[in-house]
């Protein structure tokens, strides 16, 4: 992430372009990185409507009454909690292949943890879907649905967007063997964008689910 | 249309590299085809989807046009081909990291189709959006023309909303946040030393995302009038029309571009920098660009949600803005300026970074405070997400909010004044050359610094309670947008045209453009504020009949700025096709851009620079940025460019002498230097003059040192003024004798020659008996002459004379006494008293010839003198001289003794006249 300090006089005539040198991190983790912040203050101004339409119109009384029944909005925190944990443990899955490729260079083991994450992704976003389709609200019901709906839609358009970068990190792997301990930096930014897809989900979940 | 030099020193290859270039009629045709399918695709995804849903009714115009817009714009942006390379990669096929096919332009053709090198991009931007320029302009005079009486003059009420709201909306998104882009993505990779940017595809991709937006933008009248200011708040935003909808899909899309261009910028000024160049030498348009990237890729989503939820309450019917359904109008406000506030920065530090290189540049003075203005603009930065509500003082929201927005917002002058003083501070005392990017930036701090304080009033709450709705925002904005970025953009366009397009603008018609600008901008807005004061309210068509005159001379001095870009866009566009070729340096700047050619060849650097030192350091004698390398094909080492700065060398009978040759050789190794000889002198010692000339010429011509000159017959102060009438001199060297001896110290040159000039002047002091002295040097020929009797004869000055024409010479002459018996007596005292002054004597006159002449008294025979000139004088000839009828026989011991010279006999006429002597020295 820094550029090394190279002394007046060395590498005077014609060395190697400077990102040849050994640097902690690639140009294309890096700028993942950089994404992520700006995909964390998209999610940001989401969360900012959220807020300010439940304790500032709202006054906290949350979920609000449904004009049409009189009753409070439900959403369902039980199944909802089960899928945070497939999201959650497809980040680990992640991890391991990631961690068996790094530390064994074994890329079998990576397309499997890679499948498995895919596999757990894809059903988070069914059960989701599923959600989607029982709620009994719309995003035109209230604030509220239009809240939900936006921040949990953004958040499913997120798994969507990762499930392909991890899709392509699969394709990559069985077709044209690539990625190795030293150098794999569409993997490393892939699994870096669904880590932050998890941790928006779970944040999101305390927020919008439990509190 | 600039074309790049031939591309060299790239061997990284990878698959496609070879392909054949399709041509442009291919890419339109892709891009076609493709924004059709969108169009049907997201007609068929829409209907399907509704039809799955249940939602009635089925058709329903403002979904289906809003995913048609989005579809029309992926579909056209994966039709022209920015995701070709993607898509190989995706679909596991082998591509090459390194692929080149889309690189790089020959033609004016590559230019209009998805290109990957940042040199044609930034070309691509720039043309773009001063077409939104004149589009966005084009608006303005349409308000004007509205506002030039009181009443409806042209248009409607609603149709004047859409004048200006497309106004600033163009302006804004199509012209001033690009712009920057553009111009950095040019000049930014080459400022770092850096071939090209670190995500060239990512590049292109941004580019056209912003063709995507400029193109909903300027076709949003079409499909209905956009009326609700390019702040778009809700409720008035949730009234509008298919325009509307096009304004929010193309902040999508231009947000995206802005984005995808700040993360490229970000790392490429992360990653790629020259070695040596650590962050406190970095050019200030680079911390500029950092700075606003940061803010961009922090900032830039807010906007991108607040428009999303304003789509969605409108087409969907979602509730963020509705007050019945329990949404909150005011929070579009907070988040929609969370971003805007920060988009300000975003629109002027860039410009800040612009004006910081002019200005050092044309200033010929290290800029002042460079730490400071870097930090202020960080600071500026991080204070600029910390003020939003500023704007929001009079829209209702929660009171307590508004002291501490106000205490910040008053606070961001302080890092702003940091810089105008900076940049006062580094004019101050400069030798500032008025080119026209100068001007504009000179012009740029008067005019922001009104805006700024302007900026002042507006963030106290009570003033800006009363003025808020008035036309003195209006005023305000124009001189922080117009006074600020647009004349910093023009201070660069100018600036970097030479770079861009390798030719020079016309100069004359730049000052036209900015005296219109400047006096038409300040005649324009400047009454504006008096204007708000007294109480006309902004955004209405109408006004209050007492408002007529004013108004009506404002949009009479608003073609002063009409006429100035008429002027600037004739000056770019001849200059471009037809302008004079510009050098590789036109302002002599430092840093590594300047460097390079103009415009730079494909990979800007054959090999990688080594920055040395600051960007900054004119006027300090040595000082060097970097240093930049040829490749192996135009032979390797330093490059140098064709426009070195020239010292002007003055000298007299000093001219060949081996100190001030040292001397040149010095300060050569500073830099780019280059030098011109003048000689002045009369017409009877014209040939000497020549001849010290040509000698010192071909010795500094073997150090590798760019040098010529000529000898003038006139005094020195004639012919000092004749060259700097003809060439841009930078430096004088003057060289004379010590004082006492030397004429022109007597005449006082010295100071007459700095007051007359006005640049600086070294003296050089030099001695006579070093001033004649001879040279070492492979390109003189070192011709000793050896001779006794004879020595003093005029026919032998006449002969050496006569070889010094044909090349330049330096001549030693010998006297070899062959005395027998002791050696110091009374009678060889005599002897050697005498041949002494028949030495001197020709020493003197071939001096006088303008020979370097060294001599001395041998004693020896022939032999021996032969043996002196080989070993202690490397000598190159060897002339025999002897008087008619003399002879010396050439033993076999003489040849020995010679070696590899020349050994040549000649005679003399025999006849000694009395010499001249030495001149006095001048």
């Amino acid at each position: 992430m820094t550029t090394e300090n190279v002394t007046l006089g060395a590498d005077l005539h014609g060395g190697g372009p400077a990102d040849e040198q050994p640097r902690h991190m690639s140009q294309g983790t890096f700028a993942m990185l950089l994404f992520l912040g700006s995909e964390a203050m998209l999610f940001a101004s989401f969360f900012t409507a959220y807020f300010m339409v439940r304790f500032n119109v709202a006054n906290n009384v949350w979920p609000p009454i449904d004009p049409v029944t009189g009753k409070k909005y439900v959403l369902p925190v039980a199944v909802t909690g089960v899928n945070t944990l497939f999201l959650v443990s497809s980040s680990f899955t992640l991890w391991w292949g990631e961690h068996r490729l790094q530390k064994t260079g074994d890329r079998k083991s990576l397309e499997r943890g890679l499948l498995v994450t895919i596999f757990l992704g894809l059903t988070f976003l069914v059960i989701q879907f599923n959600e989607y389709w029982h709620l009994g609200f719309s995003p035109r019901d209230q604030a509220f649905g239009s809240t939900f709906y936006s921040l949990t839609g953004l958040h499913g358009l997120h798994v969507i967007v990762g499930l392909t970068l991890l899709t392509i990190c699969y394709v990559r792997s069985r077709r044209r063997h690539e990625f190795t301990a030293e150098r794999a930096t569409v993997l490393w930014a892939s699994s870096l964008y669904w880590h932050f897809v998890d941790v928006v989900w779970v944040i999101l979940f305390c927020l919008v689910y439990l509190l | 249309m600039a074309t790049h030099a031939p591309t060299h020193a790239h061997t990284d290859h990878g698959p496609g590299h070879h392909v054949e270039p399709k041509p442009l009629g291919y890419w339109w045709k892709r891009a076609f085809v493709a924004t059709v399918v969108g169009v049907v695709l997201a007609l068929g995804v829409t209907w399907f989807v509704r039809w799955a849903w249940g939602f009635h009714p089925l058709w329903n115009a403002g979904v289906y046009w809003t995913m048609i817009f989005i579809f029309a714009g992926i579909g056209f942006i994966i039709g022209i081909g920015c995701f070709d390379w993607w898509w190989d990669y995706l679909r596991g096929r082998r591509v090459g990291f390194e692929d080149h096919s889309m690189h790089g332009a020959t033609s004016w053709k590559d230019y209009l189709r998805p290109n990957t090198d940042h040199k044609v991009i930034g070309i691509q931007y720039t043309v773009l959006t001063f077409i939104a320029f004149v589009i966005g302009g084009l608006y303005a005079e349409g308000v004007r023309a509205q506002l030039a009486q009181p009443g409806e003059q042209f248009v409607n009420g609603q149709t004047y909303n859409g004048l200006f709201s497309m106004h600033a909306t163009i302006m804004i998104f199509g012209f001033v946040i690009p712009v920057f882009s553009g111009l950095a993505n040019y000049v930014l990779p080459l400022m770092i030393g850096a071939k090209d940017m670190a995500f060239p595809r990512l590049n292109a991709l941004s580019f056209w995302l912003l063709v995507v937006a400029v193109a909903l933008l300027v076709f949003a009248p079409a499909f209905g009038v956009f009326t609700s200011g390019w702040t778009a708040y809700p409720p008035l935003a949730l009234q509008g029309t298919t325009g509307t909808t096009m304004f929010e899909i193309a902040i999508q899309f231009a947000g995206a571009s802005t984005i995808a261009t700040a993360l490229n910028f970000m790392v490429t000024i992360v990653t790629m920098r020259a070695p040596g160049m650590t962050v406190w030498r970095m050019p200030l348009l680079v911390w500029a660009n950092a700075t606003t990237s940061a803010l961009v890729v922090f900032g830039t989503p807010f906007i991108a949600g607040s428009q999303i939820m304003s789509l969605t309450d409108r087409v969907m019917g979602t509730n963020f803005f509705n007050a019945a359904n329990g949404g909150d109008v005011l929070m579009y406000q907070h988040v929609f300026w969370f971003y805007s506030h920060p988009a300000v920065y975003i629109m002027m530090l860039p410009g800040f970074g612009i004006v910081s290189e002019v200005i050092a540049t044309f200033s010929r003075k290290p800029i002042f405070g460079y730490r400071a203005i870097a930090f202020s603009t960080v600071a500026i930065a991080i204070l600029g997400f910390g003020v939003w509500a500023h704007h929001m003082f009079v829209s209702g929201m929660a009171s307590w909010i508004r002291i501490p927005m106000m205490m910040t917002t008053v606070l961001i002058a302080v890092p702003t004044g940091i810089k105008i003083f900076s940049w006062l501070g580094t004019m101050w005392g400069g030798k500032i050359h008025l080119k026209t990017p100068m001007l504009f930036a000179m012009g740029f701090l008067v005019t922001f610094t009104i805006g700024g304080l302007s900026g002042i009033y507006l963030g106290t709450l009570t003033t800006d309670i009363a003025t808020h709705s008035t036309y003195f925002i209006v005023a305000h904005i124009h001189y922080v947008f117009f006074g600020g970025s647009v004349m910093t953009i023009f201070a660069g366009t100018y600036y970097w045209f030479p770079k861009m397009t390798g030719r020079m603008y016309n100069e004359t018609l730049g000052k036209w453009h900015f005296w219109l600008t400047f006096v038409g901008m300040n005649l324009t807005f400047f009454p504006m504020h008096w204007l708000g004061t007294q109480g006309m309210p902004r955004r209405v068509a109408d006004y209050a009949p007492r408002f007529a005159n004013v108004n009506l001379f404002i949009s009479i001095a608003s073609l002063l700025m009409v006429a100035g870009t008429i002027v600037f866009f004739y000056n770019m566009i001849y200059s471009w096709a037809k302008g004079a070729k510009a050098p590789w340096n036109p302002w002599r700047g430092r840093t590594l851009e300047w460097m390079v050619s103009s415009p730079p060849s494909l990979f800007n650097f054959d090999l990688t620079p080594q920055v040395v030192g600051g960007p900054y350091q004119y006027g300090i004698p040595g000082a060097r940025h970097a240093v930049v390398f040829a490749g192996p094909e135009l032979g390797g080492g330093e490059l140098t460019e064709t426009d070195k700065r020239l010292v002007l060398i003055v000298a007299d009978q000093a001219v060949a002498s081996p100190a001030l040759i040292d001397d040149i050789r010095r300060r050569n190794a500073e830099g780019y230097w280059r030098f011109t000889y003048v000689v002045p002198s009369t017409v009877d010692d014209h040939r000497a003059a020549e001849r010290r000339l040509q000698t010192a010429l071909a010795v500094l011509s073997e150090s590798g040192i760019d040098a010529n000159g000529t000898v003038i017959d006139a005094p020195p102060m004639q012919v000092i003024d004749k060259v700097m009438r003809e060439e841009n001199v930078h430096e004088i060297i003057l060289t004379t004798f010590p004082l006492g001896s030397s004429a022109w110290l007597d005449q006082d040159l010295v100071d007459r020659v700095r007051k007359a000039t006005g640049i600086g002047v070294t003296h050089v002091t030099i001695l006579p008996s070093e001033a004649r002295a001879t040279v070492a040097s492979e390109s003189v020929a070192r011709v000793v002459i050896i001779a006794n009797y004879g020595i003093d004869d005029v026919g032998l000055a006449a002969l050496i004379q006569k070889r010094a024409d044909e090349q330049p010479m330096s001549a030693i002459v010998l006297c070899p006494l062959s005395l027998e018996g002791p050696s110091t007596t009374p009678e060889t005292d005599a002897v050697r008293a005498e041949a002494s002054g028949r030495t001197a004597t020709l020493i003197a006159r071939l001096q006088e010839a303008g020979i370097q002449t060294r001599g001395e008294i041998i004693d020896g025979s022939v032999t021996d003198a032969i043996k002196v000139a080989r070993t202690a004088h490397h000598a190159n000839t060897v002339l025999l001289a002897t008087r008619p009828g003399d002879r010396i026989e050439i033993t076999e011991d003489i040849t020995a003794a010679a070696g590899q010279m020349n050994l040549e006999q000649v005679t003399t006429n025999g006849q000694t006249s009395t010499p001249s002597g030495a001149s006095e020295g001048r």
